[in-house]
């Protein structure tokens, strides 16, 4: 896997939002890696930054509030945070794009389908429009929407969410980027919609080759597509390994945390309760000192309450940011 | 039962920190709002200007300087501002002409938003034909042009503070009704209207305990914002001479009055006018900001 | 939609006879309407008792109402009683089209003006041209018309003076004595000198309006999902707010629009008053306090038509220019 071409290499990414009651650091040094052609999941409680990561890759950031304050963002070895605004939005929608949770909000609700998804490609390929709805059409089909001819001139509402959500991947993978960054798609779908887009999602992996860049809340969207997972804490990497590592033998007490509180259909029925994480997610306002995490940790010391601990290699590939990790 | 008791008051309690915290919180957003600062501001200074300014300058608004040598005076010691054509004194003029103009501006303002919150009230709650009736009516109001009617009507029924007052309500409260009618469509539909219904809770309970409430915070800031037009209105309805009526002062009638001076004494125009400028644009500023505060997606 | 329009024009019956009724039991409780004639010595008593019966002023105000509604529907609005010999239509005629030249001017410069800043404002929310813009279209919707009328008159017509000693622009009226018969341009550039004055003091109260109305709209489309996924699909940002977001901000803006155009034939009263120009605003007023009653009729029944026409004609506009609504 490692002998693949790194595409992403994020370094240290801090990005901060400004605002009336206080600073809020959103992402307080985030490091990610994704290979060429890699799915990699970024998974965390609503809060943890990874929303904001995903926006930072793209430099959408609304400004103000938020800013990117520190770190650095390699895609093909270049940093993106040093392009000007207009280098990244030719990069934005052609190599690297981005699909969102609300299906239903995110497309234009006055421009036909095939209006939106040509726009992307004539915006960054040099076509003339009869090639554009030529490909767009191609886009559609690729995506499994039926009579994609029809389709083209229909609006965003004629249609429902899980085909508008087949439409956002059409539009993102129409200039065949690098990169795919999907942020919580599937999270607004209905279950069985849920499973049809992933599978599709992956279909399409395999077929074009992009890497992909899953955020999500919900392990067990990653646990089948993901190569690597990460898991973010308030605002950080606590967590880095590959997905069999990540479910097999968790290090870090937050991802056993998540891992113990998925239901598991497998083992016996107990009238137990389900076990969960105490606590809640820290104020971003009132950080604990320490380790982000100390205050919800069964496993937490005087030191953890103290300092910091730092992202270690515990095993090849392995990477846990804790004092006290879980033996494997 | 004294454990009923118990149970009673701690919802009470919780009910009022809840109730507080919501009333902190839009108190806090609007403290932050620099316009709403700005305009409760202004508001003060006109409110002292108005209430406290009597109370200093003790001038008789109505007594007249016989001669000649009494009519537009220029501000010296014995007039801060002046006088005026009847050699009155300006200063004391503009306090009581103040005073009836905002109390117009509020007492209608106040006024027209509780029918319009009636009629909205019992349109959005019975629905059907009475919802139907009332609001055919509430759209061939909204569809008559305001002024020219208020002119006309205050042409026939006379001429005075309470007439003024009248008129603006009459033509005043549509917007209001509309608002708390689509209101409390939506409310009523909410599950704990159904259950005080499903309790046998009166109509008019329903409507003034439950619907109520939750339209409070948007008339409000209606009203904020109707004084404002509300003192517009009075200011326009004197102005062409069918309000508030000599001796009387109200910042409208001084500017009518000042109208035919403009070559002599220009500066019996520029009192009044700011003096209402002022007022209805902190009205404004802080309608503005207190919508900001409570919900900045509410078209009002 | 033609099933609808139909619907929504019978529904207009009632609307307008409500209208009628409601305007017609406010003149008619206006104790002496024959006061105007009765001032004009040149008519004889005699003639007005027998303007009095023929006009059915003898009969109570429902009866009247009848009357003269019979009279409406044959397309007769009765005679002016503030201008003996000319009928009440004909009274009208006259003051329309001056009120249309000013209101339609005033209409076009507070839209070409409001617009463009409401936009400029939004796109750079909380900025110093935010702030100024607000603050400037709440004064203008603060400012009492009649007091800015004088204050401008005072300028333009006091203190400021041509060499010839004349005042720089003429206090009021519309058109200089004499040159009734001039050429084109010359009444032309006379006219443009008399609308200087009524026109800012209309345009700036209406520009704060719109400046209003267009930045909300604005403000709400814009943080809407569907701009960001333009950003992300790399759309330029000239066209992610001319394209994207001014389209659908406009919606809610063209409705207004065309709820504000019957205000162009109602005039402005007291801006009409101010600067003696003879329009529709100051006629009304002029024939209802001098108890005309059939002049102000056939106004305030033109006025409230159109705004109930206007009515149907902005929801027909909203569903042409919203794909999302369709009338059925």
């Amino acid at each position: 896997m490692d002998n693949r071409e790194v595409l992403v290499d994020i370094k240290n990414l801090r990005t901060f939002f400004y605002t009336e009651d206080g600073v809020v650091p959103a992402v307080d040094g985030i490091d990610l890696t994704i290979h060429q052609g890699e799915v990699v999941g970024l998974v965390g409680e609503s809060g943890c930054g990874k929303s904001v990561t995903a926006l930072s890759i793209m430099r959408l950031i609304p400004d103000p509030p938020g800013k990117i304050v520190g770190g650095e963002i390699f895609f093909h070895g270049e940093d993106l945070l040093k392009k000007s605004n207009e280098e990244m939005r030719l990069i934005r929608g052609d190599k690297i794009s981005m699909i969102f949770q609300e299906p239903m909000t995110s497309l234009n609700p006055v421009y036909t389908i095939g209006d939106q998804i040509s726009e992307a490609i004539t915006l960054h390929q040099k076509i003339n429009a009869v090639e554009a709805k030529k490909r767009t059409i191609e886009m559609l089909h690729l995506v499994g929407i039926p009579e994609p001819e029809r389709r083209y001139s229909q609006y965003p509402h004629e249609m429902s969410g899980g085909m508008r959500q087949r439409v956002m991947i059409a539009m993102a993978l129409s200039c065949n980027p690098d990169l795919l960054i999907s942020d919580e798609a599937t999270t607004a779908l209905d279950v069985t919609i849920q499973a049809q887009i992933l599978d599709l999602m992956r279909g399409l992996q395999k077929k074009l080759g992009m890497a992909i860049l899953i955020i999500t809340h919900n392990l067990a969207v990653v646990a089948e597509m993901a190569d690597t997972i990460n898991i973010a804490y308030a605002g950080k990497i606590v967590e880095s390994a590959t997905a069999r590592e990540i479910f097999k033998s968790p290090r870090h007490p937050y991802t056993y945390g998540l891992l113990q509180s998925i239901p598991k259909f497998t083992e016996k029925r107990t009238s137990e309760p389900l076990p969960a994480i105490e606590g809640m997610v820290p104020s971003p306002y009132h950080m604990p000192k320490g380790c982000s995490f100390n205050p919800r940790c069964p496993f937490a010391t005087e030191k953890c309450r103290e300092e910091e601990p730092e992202l270690v290699e515990l095993a090849p590939g392995h990477m846990v940011r804790c004092f006290h990790p879980i033996e494997s | 039962m004294a454990e009923e008791m118990v149970e009673i008051t701690k919802k009470r309690q919780k009910k009022s920190s809840e109730d507080y915290t919501y009333v902190g919180m839009v108190f806090h957003r609007l403290t932050r709002h620099k316009l709403a600062m700005a305009g409760a501001a202004m508001l003060i200074v006109i409110l002292l200007f108005v209430f406290v300014g009597p109370l200093i300058w003790r001038a008789d608004p109505n007594a007249q300087i016989e001669g000649i040598e009494g009519m537009f005076n220029a501000p010296s010691k014995a007039h801060p501002l002046g006088t005026d054509d009847y050699g009155r004194d300006v200063l004391a003029r503009m306090f009581f002409g103040g005073r009836i103009s905002l109390f117009i501006g509020f007492v209608s303002a106040i006024s027209s938003t509780m029918i319009g919150a009636i009629v909205g009230l019992v349109a959005g709650y019975y629905g059907g034909w009475v919802d139907n009736l009332l609001m055919r009516f509430t759209d061939a109001m909204l569809s008559m042009p305001t002024f020219p009617l208020l002119i006309a009507l205050s042409s026939v029924i006379g001429k005075g503070v309470s007439q003024i007052i009248l008129v603006i309500i009459v033509f005043g409260w549509m917007q209001d009704a509309r608002l708390v009618r689509g209101m409390a469509l939506s409310l009523k539909e909410q599950e704990y209207v159904e259950a005080a219904r499903a309790i046998g809770a009166s109509a008019n309970r329903i409507m003034w305990r439950h619907l109520f409430p939750n339209t409070l915070a948007v008339l409000i800031v209606s009203t904020t914002i109707g004084i404002g037009s509300a003192i517009i209105y009075e200011a326009s309805i004197s102005f062409l001479g069918f309000g508030v009526q000599a001796p009387f002062a109200s910042w409208g009638n001084m500017l009518q009055n000042a109208q035919q001076f403009i070559w002599k004494a220009p500066r019996l125009i520029i009192y009044p006018g700011l003096a209402i400028f002022m007022t209805v644009l902190g009205f404004n500023f802080f309608g503005d900001g207190l919508r900001d505060a409570i919900d900045p997606k509410l078209k009002l | 939609m033609r099933d609808y329009v139909i619907r929504r024009i019978l529904g207009m019956i009632p609307l307008i006879l409500i209208v009628m009724i409601v305007s017609f039991a406010i003149f008619s409780m206006v104790p002496n309407p024959f006061a105007a004639l009765i001032e004009n010595p040149r008519i004889k008593r005699s003639d007005i008792d027998r303007l009095i019966k023929a006009w059915g002023f003898d009969l109570p105000w429902y009866m009247r109402f009848f009357r003269w509604f019979g009279g409406v529907i044959r397309g007769d609005w009765g005679p002016s009683l503030l201008y003996p010999g000319s009928s009440a239509r004909d009274v009208i005629a006259l003051a329309l089209p001056v009120t249309v030249r000013l209101m339609g001017i005033e209409f076009l410069v507070a839209l070409a003006i409001g617009l463009p800043i409401g936009i400029l404002s939004a796109i750079k929310q909380y900025s110093m041209t935010d702030y100024v813009v607000t603050v400037v279209s709440f004064m203008g919707m603060s400012m009492p018309t009649f007091w800015f009328g004088l204050l401008l008159m005072m300028l333009f017509s006091v203190v400021l003076k041509r060499p010839s000693g004349m005042p720089l622009l003429p206090p009021g009226g519309i058109l200089t004595p004499g040159l009734e018969e001039a050429s084109f341009w010359v009444k032309f550039l006379d006219r443009a000198q008399y609308l200087v004055m009524p026109v800012i003091v209309l345009a700036f109260s209406s520009i704060g309006s719109w400046a209003r109305y267009m930045r909300s709209s604005m403000l709400e489309v814009i943080r809407q999902d569907y701009i960001r996924t333009a950003r992300a699909k790399g759309v330029p940002e000239r066209s992610v707010i001319n394209k994207h977001a001014l389209r659908n901000a406009m919606i809610p803006i063209v409705t207004l629009i065309a709820l504000s155009v019957p205000a162009i034939v109602g005039g402005a009263s007291i801006t009409e008053t101010i600067f003696n120009i003879p329009g529709m605003g100051k006629l009304i007023i002029a024939a209802e306090t001098k108890a005309d009653y059939p002049t102000a009729m056939v106004g305030l029944m033109l006025i409230s038509i159109l705004v109930i026409v206007f009515n149907l004609l902005a929801d027909i506009v909203y569903a042409w220019i919203d794909p999302r609504i369709k009338y059925s």
